[in-house]
């Protein structure tokens, strides 16, 4: 019996250690994500991803037909355009 | 005349003992479990074949020189399988979730009452007639409460190898069992109200963040509880090879190829230990009783843990997700989306839930490692 009484002290000691313990180091990793990760997802963003035209033909073909066109498609274009405009302003 | 008598005691039928025939059966149930029922169907599959093998008569499968034998004695009894697995999961594991909202590792850490309490049953139980746990047995029992297998059967091969098959086969049931367990109580500790609470979304996390959450838990680890290290840095090795994305073939032999592998002899090995005499006692129903009664207990302390942080927290959380910090990843979170949806079809609590499921997987890694330090010396 009083084998009995003295493994219930302990299961008693035990269960409170280990919660007061799994609460501490689970504590401070909550500390530990509010500061040091929070200060880093600041510091250290993700970068934005820019298609790479060179790389991915797939991805190429896909973003014309979205009508999303590269920005040296757009700066050929208008070249041409403006080219186009001052020869006609010239012929008049 | 005398060759026929010799075959005849060379074959099963001769040799068979009413115990092994009953195991053989355990071995068909779990076998029947895995096929039939879908219940955690990986593990139970092989361990419910290697109970069938292990219990053959005089092929030997589980004395020295038999394949399980081995199995056992290199994978399960080192503690490696385990640890491996360990790996594996913490590749498959997305700490994206808990990282946007640390607060639910709260929740994980209050879900692990379910293995403490467990120990005074483990320890009531000895006033029945033909039970004897010492601490060491009720602590690998306990574990159980922590709904994870292969942090139950690691310590359970540390702490009491004799009641690991027991103890095996009650935390795979208990964890494919999480959808009927679970709900009922969810459901009696909870409002209609509260259930129906729609929680803030959560905010997008940053890659750094997530590579250097495994380096900072593991340091910690080092720092706190070396006795964890084995579970915890296989378990942030597999997650740092999925979040660095430079060695996208090692974590995706780590989440497939490798854990599979494994999950075969682990299962096997598991199997070898439901011999008759190991499993046919009053502490195996002892073992799967208080398995059911700390996963209870677990869930409900994550679900009274969430009510009282919904009471203090500025931002509202909603309790059922509590309930998700027994880990059983990722069945206890879907549980707590799925009660969320009866309540409020328009409420989505999965990535929510997500958040206290892994934080049970790493506060039931930190449990044990309490354990092995306080019991296991």
């Amino acid at each position: 019996m009083d084998n009995m009484q003295q493994q219930f002290i302990e299961a008693g000691t035990l269960m409170l250690a280990g919660m007061v313990f799994v609460f501490a180091f689970l504590g401070v990793l909550i500390i530990f994500i509010n500061t040091v990760l929070a200060r880093l997802a600041v510091k250290f963003p993700d970068a934005i991803v820019v298609p790479n035209s060179r790389t991915n033909k797939k991805s190429k073909s896909h973003s014309k037909s979205n009508g999303d066109i590269s920005p040296a498609v757009v700066a050929a274009i208008s070249g041409a355009v403006k080219r186009y405009r001052a020869q006609h302003s010239q012929d008049k | 005349m005398d060759s026929l008598i010799k075959l005849w005691f060379s074959t099963g039928l001769a040799n068979f003992e009413l115990g092994q025939v009953v195991m053989m059966l355990v071995g068909c149930g779990l076998l029947y479990l895995a096929i039939a029922r879908n219940f955690e169907p990986l593990l139970l599959l092989p361990m419910g074949f290697g109970a069938i093998l292990t219990n053959i008569p005089v092929a030997g499968f589980s004395e020295v020189g038999g394949l399980l034998h081995y199995i056992y004695y290199a994978g399960i009894d080192t503690g490696i399988f385990p640890l491996i697995i360990f790996m594996g999961v913490g590749a498959m594991t997305d700490f994206g979730a808990l990282i946007a909202n640390p607060k639910t590792l709260l929740l994980g850490a209050a879900a692990q009452f379910g293995i403490f309490a467990t120990l005074f049953g483990a320890i009531a139980l000895n006033y029945v007639p033909g039970i004897e746990f010492t601490l060491k047995d009720a602590s690998a029992i306990a574990i159980i409460g922590g709904a994870d297998g292969p942090t139950a059967i690691f310590l359970a091969s540390k702490l009491a190898p004799e009641l690991l098959g027991a103890i095996a086969v009650a935390a795979y049931s208990y964890m494919a069992l999480v959808p009927i367990i679970q709900p009922p109580i969810m459901k009696a500790l909870t409002t209609e109200d509260e259930r129906k609470i729609e929680m803030k979304q959560l905010r997008p996390v940053t890659k750094i963040e997530k590579i250097i959450f495994p380096l900072g838990v593991l340091i910690m680890t080092i720092f706190f509880l070396p006795s964890a290290t084995p579970l915890v840095g296989m378990f942030c090795l597999g997650n740092l090879m999925r979040e660095s994305g430079v060695v996208d073939r090692l974590s995706s032999t780590a989440q497939n190829e490798l854990i599979n592998i494994t999950t075969i002899f682990l299962g096997l090995g598991v199997g070898s230990k439901l011999s008759a005499d190991a499993f046919l006692n009053v502490e195996t129903l002892g073992i799967l009783a208080l398995g059911a009664v700390a996963f209870s207990i677990g869930t409900a302390s994550g679900v009274l843990m969430a009510k009282t942080m919904n009471k203090i927290s500025k931002d509202p959380i909603n309790p059922l997700i509590g309930a998700a910090g027994v880990s059983a990843v990722p069945m206890a979170a879907r549980v707590a989306n799925k009660v969320g949806l009866q309540a409020n079809p328009h409420n989505f609590l999965l990535m929510h839930a997500m958040g206290p499921n892994v934080a049970g997987v790493l506060g039931s890694a930190v449990a044990a490692g309490v354990l092995l330090a306080l019991v296991g010396g």
